[in-house]
């Protein structure tokens, strides 16, 4: 797993180490209740600001709710900087999406950017980090969703779901190379239509392009002269 | 009636376009969520015939007609006066920002931020610092972050002023340009005392400001302030109740606050149709949280409704204005995080000690290795909301910067307001989306 991803993640259970229990001598002598104590109820939790910004991920109304209704396709959970992020099922992304603008309490109904992100260098498989940003104006949350891609795999478009997708999606598209399936008329839009170097936002191409342009007065009308500095001139 | 000149006041005009027949979102049921008319599929050979034997006309509007603001080609299917199709060909002033990012030290882009609205600069530099903030965990002095404040402000304004001049150019107030100039030029004159360049500002930094506030800089500020709002009203004076304007503007590109919020539109194009969305309120960043001011809001969604939603923007920009000049008048207190790793080192002893000379040496030429991670922030723009987004792999390039401009999404809208509009208001579309070509293409 590459060393990104470890800004945050859903806690796992752990176990209390025997090193722990002699540290913590005094409370075992304690007597100690024979009820377990109660697990956190994350049902009645409700739906409040704060807890999209707890420590806690699990209390997360997002995750919660797509821990319901789509156990199977939320990879990885990810909080850096307050904010979080939800590695999905590329497949699924268009049903999820629909399921949180829709959702009665979460309602992140407003997008705000896809994009994408090659993360060539960074990992091995797959290649591509499909991001949607969603924004709840009712909730003023904002969350990630990330759905990574292989070469030449297809993503679900999310214009069925929202029409700002078109352009969105038209320019990771003309950037990237990415295959969002569905849309209405993936073309480029920012480079131009008879563009046939590739996607340029791809870490394998080159800044200055793969193609050999011609450069123009390259005789010089002004002779240099030798310098005190450089020594070279002429 | 505001007692100058006998005129209503905006908020007059509002409040009896809501009493008036006009029908708010058009007609009621006519926006589908989930259709999106074709873009991207009209050429200029097309030619087509109707039922009763009319032929479709196809025009091409720019890329150098004046009203386009830049370099933006739409590409229009008439019927006789109306427009059938609108299909916006941008692309024409792309310089590959992003990519370019990949290849530069954090602060060496900021330079490259200020050519994508170069009408705002300062707003685009407040956006790309916050966002390198935000992933290296620095915090600017309290002092710095008024002086951003009110540089972020003075920018607002100052692009609103273009926008006001333009728009109305288009539409036949030709004097309006030259009196909106006329202020903007005493905003620039601002940004040259304060750093030196009037458009391409180059004006934060990472941290603060490293560099001490001019001399003076506080009474030029407050005498601006003095001068702006009886020259604001007098725009609204002309403007506001202006039968050619009224009728150029009042119900022409109507927007529903559905199909706003499913076009991702945000400014004033969001709020103009009566959504509550502004990021200084909804995830206030700076000193936002501390000031008071108020966002306004539209009814109707249309031209008109916008062009009162920026106008009461300016007017919101002076109040915080306003208060932030008086904290920073006369207050000493330091401008630049100089404890952080991740701002420039201060520039004192570069020239005596050999210490300091090296660090400086050191940050300017390697720069510093951020942390690993991924950040997005998001600043109020004047033409919506502005986001960066940094992917960081730990090294002292950016892996991936994102720049979400607002006029880029905004003008996604065009398509959809411009079915059925006639020939004649497309300028005025093309102007109430407000956008600038630099910030479209990127």
């Amino acid at each position: 797993m590459p060393d990104y991803r470890t800004g945050g993640r859903v806690k796992e259970e752990t176990t209390v180490s025997d090193g722990d229990a002699r540290q913590h001598n005094d409370q075992e002598l304690a007597p100690q209740s024979e009820v377990e104590p109660l697990a956190v109820d994350y049902d009645s939790l409700g739906w409040g600001r704060d807890l999209y910004f707890d420590d806690d991920l699990n209390k997360h109304p997002v995750i919660r709710e797509l821990g319901k209704h789509f156990p199977d396709d939320m990879l990885d959970v990810i909080r850096f900087r307050n904010e979080t992020t939800i590695h999905v099922t590329p497949s699924r992304l268009r049903e999820i999406a629909f399921f949180l603008r829709d959702h009665e309490h979460i309602s992140l109904n407003a997008l705000t950017d896809i994009t994408a992100v090659d993360m060539l260098t960074m990992r091995t498989t797959p290649r591509f980090d499909v991001s949607v940003m969603l924004y709840s104006i009712p909730n003023r949350v904002r969350l990630r969703l990330k759905a990574g891609v292989d070469d030449g795999e297809p993503v679900p478009s999310l214009v069925p779901v929202w029409n700002g997708a078109n352009w969105m999606e038209r320019e990771c598209y003309d950037m990237f190379g990415i295959i969002f399936e569905g849309h209405p008329n993936l073309r480029r839009i920012l480079l131009a239509d008879d563009w046939d170097e590739g996607h340029p936002l791809r870490k394998d191409y080159p800044i200055r392009g793969w193609k050999e342009f011609p450069s123009y007065n390259k005789e010089r009308t002004v002779h240099r002269t030798r310098t005190r500095w450089t020594g070279r001139g002429v | 009636m505001s007692s100058q000149t006998g005129q209503p006041t905006d908020a007059e005009l509002i409040k009896t376009a809501a009493e008036g027949d006009m029908t708010p979102y058009g007609k009621p049921g006519e926006y589908i969520s989930g259709t999106t008319p074709p873009t991207g599929t009209l050429t200029i050979e097309d030619e087509e015939f109707t039922d009763t034997g009319e032929r479709l006309m196809t025009l091409n509007m720019g890329p150098q007609h004046p009203s386009t603001h830049g370099v933006m080609r739409l590409l229009l299917k008439l019927d006789g006066e109306s427009v059938v199709q609108c299909d916006p060909i941008i692309g024409y002033l792309h310089r590959g920002t992003e990519k370019l990012s990949e290849g530069k030290r954090y602060a060496q882009i900021v330079p490259w931020t200020d050519r994508l609205d170069y009408t705002a600069a300062p707003l685009n530099n407040l956006g790309y610092v916050l966002a390198v903030e935000k992933l290296c965990d620095v915090v600017a002095p309290e002092r710095a972050q008024y002086w951003r404040v009110i540089m972020a402000e003075l920018a607002r304004i100052a692009a609103h002023l273009v926008w006001l001049g333009t728009h109305a150019l288009d539409i036949g107030a030709l004097s309006m340009s030259l009196y909106c100039f006329r202020e903007r030029e005493m905003i620039q004159d601002i940004f040259e005392t304060f750093c030196g360049a009037r458009l391409t500002t180059n004006m934060m930094e990472i941290g603060g400001f490293s560099r001490p506030i001019p001399d003076g800089l506080v009474e030029q500020v407050r005498n601006f302030l003095r001068v702006f709002p009886p020259r604001q009203q007098e725009y609204a004076d002309i403007l506001s109740a202006n039968p050619i304007w009224l009728t150029r503007t009042k119900g022409v590109g109507i927007i529903s606050p559905e199909a706003a919020i499913s076009y991702s539109l945000t400014g004033a194009c969001l709020r103009g149709s009566g959504i509550n969305y502004d990021v200084r309120k909804a995830e206030p960043y700076c000193i936002y949280d501390r000031l008071d001011f108020e966002v306004p809001l539209g009814e109707f969604g249309d031209v008109y409704d916008r062009y009162l939603v920026r106008m009461e923007e300016m007017r919101q920009a002076h109040k915080i204005i306003q208060q932030c000049i008086d904290f920073v008048d006369g207050n000493d207190t330091p401008l630049m995080n100089f404890e952080s790793p991740y701002a420039i080192p201060p520039h004192k002893g570069v020239m005596t000690t050999a210490e300091d000379m090296q660090r400086h040496f050191i940050w300017v030429i390697k720069g510093f290795n951020a942390p690993v991670g991924e950040v997005w922030q998001s600043i109020e723009h004047s033409k919506g909301e502005l986001g960066y987004g940094i992917v960081s792999d730990g090294g002292p390039m950016p892996y991936r910067l994102r720049v979400r401009t607002p006029d880029y999404v905004n003008l996604g809208v065009l398509p959809h307001i411009a079915q059925g509009a006639m020939l004649a208001d497309m300028v005025a579309l093309v102007g109430t989306i407000d956008i600038v070509l630099g910030s479209v293409d990127r």
